[in-house]
């Protein structure tokens, strides 16, 4: 099959064009704007006249024969405009969908009579800002939990490995919303009253320490076992041997997960807002329950939440770029 | 190691001092001493409580916080966890009352103290505007949409114990054929607007909130029959404080004789809520 498609490259093409055409047809798209287009061409004059399937199937074959088009164009290109193409193509359609729920979005940047400032404003201002504040203390700690738990669990000390093991299961198998609330509302009942804030990044802290000290483990036994024995053979003391030589190798496998741990904290964080933490979700719901239009809101949200998780993904890539730089020829 | 048992015996021994965290008294010193009164209150429930265009807190729920703090001549502060927090009670003085449209019902009293009923609110069931339900008889049988764990909840499930003073009586008029409740009030809203009987044939609530709901927020409901019942709606305070306790509901009291309260209630309802219909 692969060979003849590649022999006959008409053929695979064809393949295309009858899955694209079938699916877009059975989107039934013949209501859709494009529909109102195209239906003059097979005779239908009146635009509001019911979409029956001869307007689906003209629509989906015109989109079909489009798709395949754009798939031909976009093979001539080079590899970067191809991944800018794709992902501009992708995003226009992204919008397209949300513009089709018909709702006000103009709501979002609408500026309060009283406070002068965009509803968007007070969304980044209060709620992007908490919600990356928290993540990024939170995963700073998390890491030092992580490396602890991580050394604990590859630690001969049964002590070490026994209490390493305890936290990394306890905190692993509990569900975060449990544990901000245990936290929030436990602790003060023993004394120690936390603030939401201070309540919300402890739970985070710990619930990602947990998932990461397995990581962080991961990275470190994938060190080859002959670097630490060529540098005990070299003389090299045991707690150099670790920082300078372990763990800069670990970091190259500990990064790329971690910075996926990262993205998932920066949405886990939406959880503490059941202690009262105004943090982007809950921004979103607050702001939108004034107007009763909580959708846009949480449409917004979820924009803000995607380009933060862009820009880390970004210096995730540096990141990796820096502890990966042993492993280029 | 050893330090770490003398570590853990300290926080044991600080744990068991420190657990009765409000004593007599003790609130009320820390309001009068920081001179502030802190709130807590639910920040999606409009017209009760909500953010302003000026991005603050205001409604009904707040302007009484915001009187109550006034007569004791200190700031008012609002924190807005959620509502199963603030009901659990253990609040260990993060915020030191609760005006948050809470009906005193018997099982939160185990945990809460409610030292004075400000208003009633009218319970009532809102259908989908296409919706051929006329009467509450209708009901039976239907799938309704409720908060969870509040008293509209409780209500369904003919399970609804209110034993403040002066609460009216009330039947169990509609047989729901299935409960689907939500986190809070609005989201069963949503739920009833995608359309008639597509997730829910109808919702339950405070009749202010889905009286809000339609007029502010456009949502196409109608309000079926009278109210199910009236409950009274208190500011709650943790255990332990009855000296504080005695001030809230003695300047309730105030605002309730010079009027304010009925002020407040006509300014956020149109109609005087404050005392039993």
């Amino acid at each position: 099959m692969y060979e003849s498609a590649r022999e006959h490259p008409w053929v695979s093409r064809a393949a295309i064009l009858l899955v694209a055409a079938v699916a877009l047809t059975a989107l039934g798209l013949g209501g859709t704007a494009v529909g109102d287009l195209l239906s003059p061409v097979i005779g239908l004059r009146d635009p509001d006249a019911p979409a029956g399937f001869a307007r689906d199937l003209l629509v989906g074959l015109v989109l079909g024969v489009a798709f395949l088009i754009n798939v031909e164009i976009l093979k001539l290109l080079a590899f970067r405009i191809q991944v800018f193409v794709v992902w501009g193509e992708l995003l226009l359609l992204f919008y397209g969908f949300v513009l089709s729920f018909d709702r006000d979005f103009g709501v979002i940047f609408e500026v309060g009579a009283r406070s002068g400032v965009s509803n968007l404003y007070f969304l980044i201002t209060t709620g992007a800002f908490t919600t990356l504040y928290v993540s990024l203390i939170a995963i700073a700690i998390a890491c030092v939990l992580a490396l602890l738990g991580a050394l604990g669990k590859l630690s001969s000390n049964g002590m070490a490995y026994a209490m390493a093991t305890f936290y990394i299961s306890f905190f692993r198998g509990t569900p975060l919303l449990l544990q901000v609330v245990l936290i929030y509302t436990g602790f003060a009942q023993l004394g120690f009253v936390l603030e939401a804030v201070p309540a919300g990044i402890t739970a985070l802290s710990l619930c990602y320490g947990a998932y990461m000290a397995e990581i962080f483990r991961a990275g470190i036994e994938g060190v080859p076992p002959g670097q630490r024995e060529a540098a005990r053979a070299l003389g090299v003391p045991d707690g150099l041997i670790f920082r300078k030589i372990i763990f800069p190798q670990a970091m190259r496998l500990i990064v790329p997960p971690t910075g996926n741990q990262f993205i998932a904290m920066l949405k886990d964080s939406s959880l503490v807002s059941v202690v009262g933490v105004w943090e982007l979700t809950k921004t979103a719901q607050v702001l939108g329950k004034r107007d009763f239009q909580v959708f846009e809101f949480l449409i917004a949200a979820a924009v803000l939440y995607w380009i933060m998780s862009v820009v880390f993904e970004l210096l995730q890539a540096r990141l990796e770029a820096h502890y990966g730089k042993g492993q280029k020829r | 190691m050893k330090s770490i048992f003398k570590l853990g015996t300290a926080v044991v021994l600080a744990s068991v001092l420190a657990a009765p965290a409000a004593m007599a008294g003790a609130t009320l010193d820390r309001v009068m001493s920081s001179k502030t009164l802190t709130m807590s209150s639910d920040a999606e429930y409009p017209p009760q409580s909500f953010l302003n265009d000026a991005n603050e807190m205001d409604g009904f729920d707040v302007d009484v916080g915001k009187e109550i703090a006034r007569r004791m001549g200190v700031e008012l502060k609002i924190v807005t966890p959620s509502w199963d927090i603030i009901t659990g009670g253990n609040w260990g003085g993060r915020w030191d009352m609760s005006v948050g449209s809470m009906t005193p019902t018997k099982q939160r009293a185990e945990v809460l103290n409610f030292p004075a009923v400000y208003y009633y609110t009218p319970a009532a069931f809102a259908v989908h505007k296409d919706s051929k339900i006329s009467s509450l008889a209708d009901l039976n049988g239907k799938t309704i949409g409720a908060c969870g764990g509040c008293t509209y909840d409780a209500y369904l499930n003919k399970d609804l114990v209110i034993d403040a003073e002066g609460a009216p009586p009330f039947e169990y008029k509609v047989e729901a054929g299935e409960i689907k409740t939500y986190e809070t009030d609005t989201h069963a809203f949503d739920d009833l607007r995608l359309g008639d009987g597509t997730r829910l044939d109808a919702v339950f609530s405070a009749l202010p909130t889905i009286q809000e709901a339609i007029d502010n927020g456009g949502y196409p409901m109608k309000v079926i029959g009278t109210p199910a019942f009236y409950e009274p709606l208190s500011v709650a305070t943790d255990k332990g404080d009855p000296e504080f306790d005695a001030k809230i509901t003695a300047i309730v009291e105030e605002m309730r004789a010079d009027g304010t309260l009925k002020k407040l209630s006509e300014k956020w309802y149109g109609v005087d809520l404050t005392s039993v219909q």
